[in-house]
């Protein structure tokens, strides 16, 4: 089983209807890399992010995750869907983490950390508790472990989440606007534990709204504006010296 | 002058004590606040009084059927119809709602048909229809298709008034069950879907684990008051003559000519058993409202759930 951490799409597109919301992406994010994708709401960027663990089906182009094509297999000239089964085992080594948390309300923390490994990996419980317990520390919420998602706030919330995710010990983390729900004066906690991560070596790949973190972590930064990849380069590079102009627009409204 | 005596506000007065940040705040009753109380009062002594003096009534009728053999007979299996319509009615009505929910519109559309019709007419003509329905299949052949193997059976005879009832109350309060139980469902985000799939989770995983106990919250307490419902909806049975609760006053005032007092035991009977289930179903709405008391609900819904 590969799980080499990178993602590649060539010209991805996908429709909602007679709505085209990618034209011809190209991506290339390499194993231990941290991508940023920017642009206006409604540019495609959730919906690119959504399309690399399969919670939205491409209509047309390349996508390679983890070495392997993903979501289809190609055989002749088409590629063909694989079996739900194997969708959900190319799915478990790639986290994700939403704009809304979407951690379960049913369970603890620490159970929301245990599920993917004890219902999806068969892991024993004691060794999955042991590890929620270590992950719960990593993103420094030891001690809440036995507490509901509803008396955590946003902030401790998507830390459990980034913990939930980080449980199937994915070798991609995909990032929804982690921090856009949160009150401001909590995003500082998530970006750290993200930041650690980085640090870590973990491939990452998030849309995200933070200029700041993503010129101090990622390493590129794709612009995108109506479904297409207006700019791709080194994240400091063009957020500072963006070459295009809708780019340079983009970056004038959000610094 | 004391300095904690003051003045009233018009001055007249001086009223030792009392400062008046300290002072209460009176709402004065008005005469419509009484007038309503005696209106309600009179309403209920005017009641009282006519049935205690109305020897109509026959109180010492009512007394004496009140625990008669026959009566709790019916009582019993008013019971016993309420739980097996209930359960079976919740099973099939859970069949019902996922394939309303099937992404292939056939089956969502055939159990659509079924909801429409079935909560389109009314129970007690399809309690007579499914009594009657031998007239429509005099003969059923039950078997295993390109086989030989084959029973055939007289509907006439297995169509007894009591397979009637149960068929019709269970098939009535499927298509209920089954819209209560949709709207669970719905009431379920869909980011939680999308986050049982982001963890690698199989579609049956996802729905044991984490929507299903998500449901409950919605499903439980309409349930309860399904529950109440169906009670008091067996009664509508007794005119395919099973001998429940209403039909065992009815052939013992068939006989007596002393009705009303022997609808009166029935009601009361009816009054005692929906209150005892009100008082769970009271305690079970408040646990699951989920807008007031969203987290002890969570809680409890789940105590079980998981890990």
């Amino acid at each position: 089983m590969k799980a080499d951490g990178t993602i590649v799409a060539r010209k991805l597109c996908k429709s909602f209807g007679s709505h085209q919301v990618l034209r011809e992406i190209d991506l290339t994010v390499s194993a231990g890399e941290i991508s940023c994708i920017i642009g206006p709401s409604g540019s495609g960027k959730s919906t690119l992010l959504r399309c690399v663990n399969g919670l939205e089906t491409v209509d047309r182009g390349v996508l390679r995750v983890n070495g392997e094509d993903f979501g289809y297999v190609e055989k002749d000239n088409a590629y063909h869907a694989v079996r739900p089964q194997r969708l959900t085992e190319q799915r478990a080594r790639i986290g994700m983490v939403f704009q809304q948390f979407n951690l379960f309300p049913n369970m603890t923390a620490e159970s929301n950390v245990m599920s993917g490994p004890v219902l999806v990996k068969k892991t024993d419980r004691r060794t999955a508790r042991e590890r929620a317990q270590e992950l719960l520390a990593q993103v420094g919420l030891s001690g809440c472990g036995h507490k509901y998602p509803a008396q955590l706030s946003g902030g401790q919330q998507q830390r459990v989440a980034i913990a939930r995710a980080l449980a199937m010990d994915p070798s991609i983390m995909l990032f929804d606007e982690p921090t856009s729900a949160l009150d401001p004066e909590l995003v500082g906690e998530v970006l750290g534990v993200m930041r650690d991560l980085a640090h870590n070596g973990m491939t990452m790949l998030l849309v995200t709204h933070e200029m700041g973190f993503a010129r101090d972590v990622a390493d590129e930064v794709l612009f995108m504006d109506d479904g297409i990849a207006v700019e791709r380069g080194d994240a400091r590079e063009v957020l500072a010296n963006p070459k295009e102009k809708r780019t340079q627009e983009f970056l004038e409204r959000v610094l | 002058m004391s300095t904690t005596t003051t003045t009233s506000p018009t001055g007249s007065r001086p009223l030792p004590g009392l400062l008046p940040e300290h002072k209460k705040r009176i709402t004065p009753k008005r005469p419509h606040d009484y007038l309503c109380w005696a209106a309600a009062i009179a309403v209920v002594a005017g009641l009282v009084y006519t049935t205690v003096t109305n020897e109509n009534y026959q109180w010492p009728v009512v007394f004496s059927y009140f625990t008669t053999r026959s009566i709790l007979d019916g009582l019993l299996l008013t019971l016993v119809l309420t739980v097996v319509s209930m359960g079976l009615g919740t099973l099939l009505g859970l069949l019902l709602a996922i394939m309303r929910m099937s992404h292939q519109p056939p089956i969502s559309g055939l159990a659509g048909l079924y909801i429409t019709f079935f909560r389109g007419t009314p129970v007690l003509v399809q309690l007579i229809f499914w009594f009657n329905i031998a007239a429509l299949y005099p003969n059923v052949s039950l078997g295993i298709p390109f086989t030989d193997i084959s029973t055939p059976v007289d509907v006439n005879a297995l169509m007894t008034p009591l397979t009637a009832a149960i068929v019709g109350l269970t098939l009535n309060e499927a298509a209920y069950m089954a819209e209560i139980i949709r709207g669970g469902f719905a009431s379920v985000s869909r980011g939680q879907y999308e986050a049982a799939d982001s963890l690698g989770m199989s579609g049956f995983t996802r729905l044991r684990h984490v929507i299903i106990p998500q449901t409950m919250p919605a499903i439980i307490p309409a349930t309860g008051n399904q529950v109440i419902g169906m009670l008091k909806g067996t009664s509508l049975v007794s005119v395919l003559g099973v001998a429940e609760l209403l039909n065992s006053a009815q052939s013992i005032y068939a006989r007596t000519y002393q009705t009303i007092p022997l609808l009166i035991v029935a009601s009361l009977w009816y009054l005692i058993m929906t209150l005892a289930l009100s008082v769970p179903q009271s305690m079970i709405e408040r646990r699951f409202s989920r807008s007031t008391r969203r987290q002890a609900a969570v809680a409890t819904a789940t105590k079980e759930s998981l890990l």
